[in-house]
């Protein structure tokens, strides 16, 4: 099954997100922040997609992003943010840090479920 | 700057002369002031139960707590010092002829006659702040459609902004974002209480699944409430241009046995309050109050919204690929 790793220091928002996802026939993990998130894409080598928020405490979500392509060499999983922010400023970091996409909250499933999933199998 | 919002602000108004009710009443209606008037001896359960005053208006021979007016006045000045108290005295308009522990206590005294000379004292010190309309009507459609989006099969009623001098923590949970911007510098809060929130998450209506939910859970759930509010503020009212760098910073205190938080700064706050109801009356109502507290800069005249760009179409949701 495709697996998918949500992102996000809030848990309404890693619930949500992940029950969506598992509903729809996706594997989810979850991880608490952007520390998190990289030790548990080092741990599970089957995570094809990363849903993540840009603000979080301990490690942001653009700053993970840049570790998973730079210091983990993964340039494979595909990296979506998830998050508030909506600046070309912090849209342009996540391009250069190689993520895939951007939504801004609040999530909508129905609208992105099925890029999700062609993400998440790719 | 922009078309300035018709604030309000609640006082509390310590009266048991019949006769000049009509003349306060009229008093509060020309000068925005909705007048909370409590039973006789109920005041001081009255201003515990109200932590979202502007100021308070006290008739010097006032009997409702069963005794000296000036000393009610003296006890409520040592719990809410923040509160103006405005007396109104039979034939003096001034306070020369009161002692000195009593003279510091009032912001002003007046008479029925020169009530209307009040009008400049309320502007100065609970409409201080002008708040651009458009800012004040954006706050309450970004925070009433986030709260319905976070919260299932809900309503959510809002009622008009007011302007607070109050100090006070409402409720148990408090979350606190700061706001940073070229127009506005401070803190967006928001209070609630604890059992109500938790009434919520128990009956399944927000996203939180743990089952039983805890404190922290409800924490969860104002967290995004906060974070989400705070991302649609800055996408619709803050702007890219870079913030002095020079930037003050004082600290915030917080009294928990007396429920109470400084931000340093003796201006009025702006306050919001909404209640998530449940149409289905099955849980009962949570009462959410927004501050924004501008405590460390404001400068109405820069503020402005932000354009929509036309190449940012992509709604909230969306997916936007690169």
């Amino acid at each position: 099954m495709a697996q998918v790793l949500v992102v996000d220091d809030s848990a309404t928002v890693r619930n949500e997100v992940g029950d969506f996802l598992k509903k729809n026939g996706l594997d989810v993990v979850t991880a608490v922040d952007g520390r998190d998130g990289l030790d548990k894409l080092k741990a599970d080598a089957r995570i094809k997609l990363v849903v993540s928020d840009v603000n979080m405490p301990n490690m942001d979500g653009l700053t993970m992003a840049e570790k998973i392509r730079g210091e983990l060499r993964n340039s494979t999983v595909n990296i979506i943010m998830l998050t508030t922010e909506n600046t070309p400023i912090m849209k342009e970091r996540g391009k250069a840090a190689g993520i895939k996409g951007w939504i801004v909250k609040p999530f909508k499933g129905e609208a992105v479920i099925a890029t999700f999933k062609k993400l998440a199998e790719a | 700057m922009q078309e300035a919002a018709q604030l309000v602000s609640k006082v509390l108004v310590l009266n048991d002369d019949a006769e000049v009710r009509g003349h306060i009443k009229a008093f509060c209606e020309a000068h925005h002031l909705i007048p909370v008037k409590p039973q006789a001896g109920a005041a001081l359960s009255v201003l515990k139960s109200n932590v979202d005053l502007g100021a308070i208006f006290l008739q010097e021979t006032y009997l409702g707590e069963g005794g000296n007016a000036v000393e009610l006045a003296l006890a409520i000045h040592a719990i809410r010092p923040e509160l103006p108290i405005f007396l109104r005295r039979d034939t003096q308009s001034h306070l020369d002829d009161l002692p000195d522990v009593y003279r510091g206590v009032f912001t002003a005294a007046y008479t029925i006659a020169t009530i209307d000379e009040l009008g400049p004292m309320i502007a100065k010190s609970i409409f201080s702040f002008q708040f651009p309309n458009a800012l004040v009507r954006g706050i309450t459609e970004i925070t009433k459609s986030t709260l319905e989006n976070q919260f299932k099969d809900v309503e959510v009623r809002t009622e008009a902004p007011y302007m607070v001098r109050d100090r006070l923590i409402y409720g148990e949970l408090f979350t606190l974002i700061p706001l940073e911007s070229t127009w506005c510098r401070g803190y967006m809060m928001f209070q609630t209480e604890e059992a109500p929130l938790l009434a919520y998450v128990e009956n399944g209506r927000t996203h939180i699944t743990r089952d039983p939910a805890n404190f922290r859970d409800i924490n969860h759930v104002m967290g995004e409430v906060t974070n989400l509010i705070w991302g649609a503020f800055k996408n619709r009212f803050i702007s890219d241009e870079p913030v002095d760098w020079r930037q003050s910073q004082v600290p915030l205190i917080v009294n928990h046995q007396h429920r109470y938080i400084s931000f340093g700064s003796e201006d009025p706050q702006l306050c919001l309050r909404y209640t998530v109801l449940d149409p289905f009356g099955k849980v009962a109502p949570l009462v959410i109050y927004q501050r924004f507290v501008f405590n460390l800069s404001w400068a109405p005249e820069k503020f402005k919204e932000n354009e929509v760009l036309t190449d940012n179409l992509f709604e909230s949701g969306e997916l936007e690929l690169f």
